[in-house]
C-alpha cells in the first residue's frame, strides 16, 4: 500500500484514538486517577451500539446520542459510589488503579456471560464503502468516526475553554489545592470530569463497535493502548495525549503494512517502554511523583 | 471590632500528630497582623485551618460572630475571607488574566469581573503588562504579585497571606511588603505569616510569636520587634552575640 | 501475651518465646502432614482430584507469595506476573521437548530465566513511580503474549505438546504434588527472610514514602529492581512443573491475563505485604474458585464475582485479612508468620 495512504489511515484512526485516551487524561488530570476500566467501559459501549444495530436497526452513529449521555450519568454515580471512600489515603493512586482493576474484572466476567466470548462487530453499510480522493481512499466508516471523534474532541475544547466550569475544571488539573481556595468545588469539578471521561468512553465504544472485532477479554489490549499512549504525551496533558495519539497510530499504521496487522499493538507497548526508559514524564508530562 | 477569633484550636494534617495545640489568637479589624515564629511552629498550618483547607480537630474559628469552623475554603470565601498559600497558589499554565479570572470565580455577577480586575492591575500595574502570559513563567516577585492581586479580585475583607517574601530577593520582597502595608488605606484586615520576623512586623500593627503550635507572646507589633526575648530567638542568635560582644 | 500497640500491619508482633515457640510445632506439624498426606493416595487411589487441588494451591501460593515481593512489600503492583509463569513453563517445556531433559531438574533454571527476565524488564520500567510501572507490567504481558503467539519455534497460538511422565495414573500427581509443596515452601520461606532483611526493610521504606527512601540513602532503583527479579524466581519454577503436568505449552494458558489478576487479588485479599498474606489469599480464592465450578459450572461470571470481591477488599479491607485483623488487635498466632 501507497505510504502516504498509510499515513493518511493512520492519521484517520489516531483521531478516534485521541477521543478515547483524552477520557483517560481528564480523568487522570482532574482526579489522579488511573481508569483501567476505561477499556472495558469502551467495550461495553461497543456492545451496546452493536445490539442496538443489530437488533433494533439503530446505526452506531445514532445510538451515540444516547450511549454518551448515558454514560455520562453512569460515570457519575460511578464516581460518587467509590471514589469519594478512598480520597484521603495515602496510597491513593495505586488504590484507584486497583479499583478500576475490579471495575473491568466485574465487567468482562458480566460481559462474557451476557454476550458471550464471540467476536463482534457492527456492519452499518459505511464499513464496506470508501471514499476516493484521488489516488487516494479513506473508508467511509472510518471517515465519519474520525468526524465524531474530531467533533466530540472539539466540544471538550470549547469546554474547557470558554465555560466556567470548563476553567474550573482546567484550574483543578493545574493546582487542585489553589483551585480550592479560589473556590471551586473540586469534589463538583471531579464528579463532572469522571461523567465527561466515561461519556467519552461510551462514545469510542458506538465507533469501536464498528471500526473494529471486539470481546469481553480485549479491553486489556485497549487500556494498555491507551496508557501506552497517555504515558508518552505526558499524563495529564490532552496537548500530549493528542500528539502521541497522531504519531503513535500512523507509526503503527506503517507497522501493520509492512510487517502485518498482527504487529501493530506493538508500537505501543514498545513506545512505552522506550518512554519509561529515557523520558519517564513523557513529551509533555510533569514528573510522577506521588502528591 | 474584633473580626476574626480563633478559640483554642488544635488542628493537624490527615492522621498525623498535632501541629497546632489550643491556639487562641484575635484579629480586629483593620489591623495588619503579622504571625512570626519558627518552621514547623504552625503558621502555615494556622491560616489553613481559618479558611477550610483544614477542619480544626477542637476549638472553633468565629468570624464576625459567626463560627466558620467546618466551612469549606469556597464558603470561608464568601465569606470575604481570601487565602494566598505560601506556594503561592497559581494555575500554572493559565495566562495571568486566566489566573485573575479564576480569582473572581465565585462572583455572581460576571460582568463585575472586567471591572475588578480593572481595578487590581491599577494596584499591580504589572500585571496588565504581562496580562497574556503564562504564569508559569514570570518571575517569582511577579507570581507572587499575581498571587496577591488574584486574591483582591473579590475585595476581601480579611486577606491572609503566608511567607509572601518566600524565595524573593529583599528589594523584590520590600516591594511586596510595601504592598501589602498600602492595603490598609482601602480598610482591609490583613493576617500574615512570615519567617522574615523583622520584615513582617515591621509592616504591620500587631504581632503573635507561635512556637511549637502554643501562641506564645502577643503584642503590638513594634513592641514585639524591640523584644529582647524575640530578639534572640527569631531575629537570630547572631543578633544576641552581637550586642554581647559589643556591650 | 503480645501487648496491643499501634501496630502497622505488617510489621512483627512483638512475641515472646513460648507462643513463638508453639506456632513453629504447629508450622511444623502442618508440613509434615502435607508431606505424609500423599501416601493416602499411594495405598487407597480416588485421592488424585484432591492431590490436584492441592497442588494447584500451592502453586499458586508460590507465586502469589513472589508477588508479593514486588507488590505487597514494595508497594509496587504488577499486572504482568504471568510472564514469568510463561517463560518458566516455556523454558523447560521446550528445553524438555527438544533435549529430553526433565522438567523436575530444569525448575530451579527456569526460575532464574525468569528471574533475570524479570531484572532485565525491571532495569526499563523501574524508573518510574507505581502506576506508570503497573502499566509497564500489563504492555510486558501483552507484548510477550504476541511474542509467543507468533513464534514458530515455540508452536506459536497452537501452542506444542510435550511428553507425559512415565507414572502410572495412581502416581502421577505425586512428583507434581511434592514439586509444588516445595516450591512453595522456598517461596513462603524466601518472602519471610526478606522481611526480616535490610532489603526488605528497604523495600518497606520505599512504599510507604520512596522520595523520604531515596533521601534517606536508599538506592530505590536497584532495590526495586531486585524486588521484581524475586518476585519472579517461583513463578518461573511453578510453571516449568505445571506445563509438565499439562503436557501442553500454549500461550492461551500460560499468559492468560486472569492468572496475573488472581496473583494480585490473593495478595490484596489476603493481605499485602504479610507473610501469610498470599498463602491465605491463594487457598481462600482457589478454595472458592473451584466450589463454585463445582456447584453453579464454569461461568464467567465467576471473573465478574471475583472483580466484586477484589472492590470490596479494596475499598473495606485494603489491608487484606491478615492485616484488618492484625489492625483489631485479632490476629491468631497461628496466622501471624511476620
Amino acid at each position: 500500500m501507497h505510504t502516504l495512504q498509510t499515513v493518511i489511515l493512520g492519521l484517520a484512526l489516531g483521531g478516534v484514538y485521541s477521543l478515547m485516551a483524552t477520557g483517560l487524561t481528564l480523568i487522570f488530570g482532574v482526579m489522579r486517577i488511573v481508569n483501567l476500566s476505561h477499556g472495558a467501559f469502551m467495550i461495553l459501549g461497543a456492545y451496546l451500539a452493536y445490539f442496538g444495530f443489530t437488533l433494533y436497526n439503530i446505526d452506531p452513529l445514532l445510538s451515540l446520542f444516547i450511549v454518551t449521555p448515558l454514560f455520562f450519568f453512569l460515570g457519575i454515580i460511578i464516581y460518587k459510589s467509590i471514589f469519594p471512600r478512598i480520597t484521603g489515603s495515602p496510597r491513593f493512586m495505586e488504590m484507584t488503579i486497583l479499583v478500576a482493576f475490579g471495575m473491568a474484572l466485574i465487567l468482562e466476567g458480566a460481559m462474557g456471560k451476557y454476550f458471550t466470548g464471540v467476536y463482534r462487530s457492527a456492519n452499518p453499510s459505511y464499513v464496506t464503502d470508501s471514499i476516493q480522493f484521488g489516488e487516494l481512499f479513506i473508508p467511509t466508516g472510518q471517515l465519519y468516526a474520525t468526524i465524531v471523534s474530531i467533533v466530540l474532541l472539539g466540544l471538550l475544547w470549547a469546554f474547557l475553554n470558554f465555560s466556567r466550569l470548563g476553567y474550573a475544571t482546567r484550574a483543578t488539573m493545574q493546582n487542585r489545592d489553589a483551585a480550592q481556595i479560589v473556590g471551586v468545588n473540586v469534589e463538583r469539578v471531579s464528579t463532572i470530569s469522571y461523567g465527561i471521561g466515561m461519556a467519552m468512553a461510551g462514545a469510542s465504544g458506538s465507533l469501536i463497535s464498528f471500526l473494529f472485532t471486539f470481546f469481553p477479554n480485549k479491553h486489556w489490549q485497549w487500556i494498555a493502548i491507551l496508557v501506552s499512549l497517555i504515558v508518552l504525551g505526558g499524563l495529564g496533558s490532552f496537548v500530549g495525549t493528542l500528539i502521541s495519539a497522531l504519531s503513535l497510530a500512523v507509526i503503527a499504521s506503517l507497522v501493520s503494512n509492512w510487517f502485518g496487522p498482527v504487529w501493530s499493538p506493538l508500537t505501543f507497548f514498545l513506545s512505552l517502554f522506550i518512554v519509561l526508559l529515557f523520558r519517564p514524564q513523557g513529551l509533555f508530562g510533569k514528573k510522577l511523583e506521588e502528591e | 471590632m474584633t473580626l476574626l477569633q480563633v478559640e483554642n484550636v488544635t488542628a493537624g494534617y490527615g492522621f498525623g500528630p498535632d501541629i497546632l495545640i489550643g491556639i487562641s489568637l484575635t484579629v480586629e479589624e483593620g489591623r495588619t497582623c503579622c504571625i512570626i515564629g519558627p518552621n514547623g511552629a504552625g503558621k502555615s498550618t494556622l491560616l489553613k485551618a481559618i479558611c477550610g483547607l483544614l477542619r480544626p480537630r477542637q476549638g472553633r474559628v468565629i468570624y464576625k460572630g459567626e463560627d466558620i469552623s467546618h466551612l469549606r475554603p469556597y464558603q470561608t470565601l464568601a465569606k470575604g475571607i481570601c487565602f494566598v498559600p505560601q506556594e503561592r497558589g497559581l494555575f500554572p499554565d493559565m495566562t495571568v488574566r486566566e489566573n485573575l479570572v479564576m480569582g473572581g470565580y465565585i462572583l455572581e455577577d460576571r460582568s463585575r469581573l472586567d471591572q475588578e480586575i480593572d481595578r487590581v492591575c491599577e494596584i499591580f500595574p504589572l500585571l496588565k503588562e504581562r496580562e497574556s502570559q503564562r504564569a508559569k513563567t514570570l518571575s517569582g516577585g511577579e507570581q507572587q504579585m499575581l498571587a496577591l492581586g488574584r486574591a483582591l479580585i473579590l475585595n476581601p475583607e480579611l486577606l491572609m497571606v503566608d511567607e509572601p517574601s518566600l524565595g524573593l530577593a529583599p528589594r523584590i520582597a520590600a516591594d511586596i511588603f510595601e504592598k501589602i502595608r498600602s492595603f490598609k488605606d482601602f480598610g482591609m484586615t490583613v493576617l500574615l505569616v512570615e519567617q522574615n520576623a523583622r520584615k513582617g512586623l515591621a509592616c504591620a500593627d500587631w504581632g503573635y510569636v507561635l512556637d511549637l503550635g502554643k501562641e506564645r507572646i502577643e503584642g503590638p507589633a513594634d513592641t514585639i520587634l524591640a523584644d529582647e526575648r524575640i530578639q534572640e530567638l527569631y531575629l537570630g542568635k547572631l543578633a544576641a552575640k552581637r550586642k554581647e560582644t559589643r556591650s | 501475651m503480645a501487648e496491643a500497640q499501634a501496630m502497622h500491619p505488617g510489621d512483627s508482633t512483638v512475641a515472646s518465646k513460648t507462643p513463638l515457640e508453639g506456632k513453629k510445632i504447629f508450622l511444623i506439624l502442618f508440613l509434615v502432614v502435607l508431606f505424609i498426606f500423599p501416601v493416602f493416595q499411594v495405598i487407597f487411589d480416588g485421592l488424585n482430584y484432591v492431590l490436584h487441588i492441592m497442588l494447584y494451591m500451592f502453586m499458586y501460593i508460590s507465586m502469589a507469595s513472589g508477588w508479593n515481593i514486588i507488590g505487597g512489600y514494595a508497594g509496587y503492583s504488577s499486572i504482568g506476573h504471568n510472564v514469568f509463569f510463561a517463560v518458566g513453563g516455556y523454558f523447560s517445556g521446550v528445553i524438555f521437548a527438544y533435549l529430553g531433559l526433565s522438567p523436575f531438574l530444569t525448575a530451579p533454571v527456569a526460575g532464574l530465566v525468569a528471574m533475570i527476565i524479570g531484572l532485565l524488564f525491571g532495569l526499563i520500567s523501574l524508573r518510574t513511580r507505581g502506576p506508570a510501572f503497573l502499566m509497564s507490567t500489563l504492555a510486558l504481558a501483552l507484548v510477550v503474549r504476541l511474542l509467543f503467539d507468533n513464534w514458530a519455534l515455540l508452536g506459536g497460538s497452537n501452542g506444542m505438546s510435550i511428553p507425559l511422565i512415565d507414572l502410572p495414573q495412581q502416581y502421577l500427581k505425586l512428583p507434581f504434588y511434592y514439586g509444588m509443596l516445595l516450591t512453595a515452601m522456598a517461596a513462603v520461606y524466601t518472602s519471610y527472610r526478606i522481611k526480616h532483611s535490610k532489603f526488605g526493610l528497604g523495600l518497606r521504606a520505599i512504599s510507604q514514602d520512596e522520595t523520604k527512601a531515596e533521601v534517606a540513602g536508599i538506592n530505590t532503583r536497584m532495590y526495586k529492581i531486585i524486588a521484581f527479579g524475586v518476585s519472579g524466581i517461583f513463578a518461573g519454577m511453578a510453571g516449568a512443573l505445571w506445563a509438565y503436568l499439562l503436557t501442553y505449552l500454549r500461550p492461551s494458558i500460560f499468559l492468560e491475563l486472569i492468572i496475573a489478576a488472581d496473583l494480585i487479588l490473593m495478595s490484596v485479599v489476603g493481605g499485602k505485604g504479610t507473610v501469610a498474606g498470599p498463602v491465605l489469599g491463594a487457598i481462600l480464592i482457589i478454595g472458592y474458585s473451584e466450589f463454585s465450578v463445582s456447584q453453579f459450572g464454569y461461568s464467567e461470571l465467576n471473573i465478574a464475582v471475583l472483580g466484586i470481591f477484589f472492590l470490596i477488599v479494596v475499598l473495606f479491607f485494603p489491608q487484606g485479612i491478615i492485616g484488618t485483623l492484625r489492625e483489631h488487635g485479632k490476629l491468631p498466632k497461628i496466622l501471624d508468620w511476620d
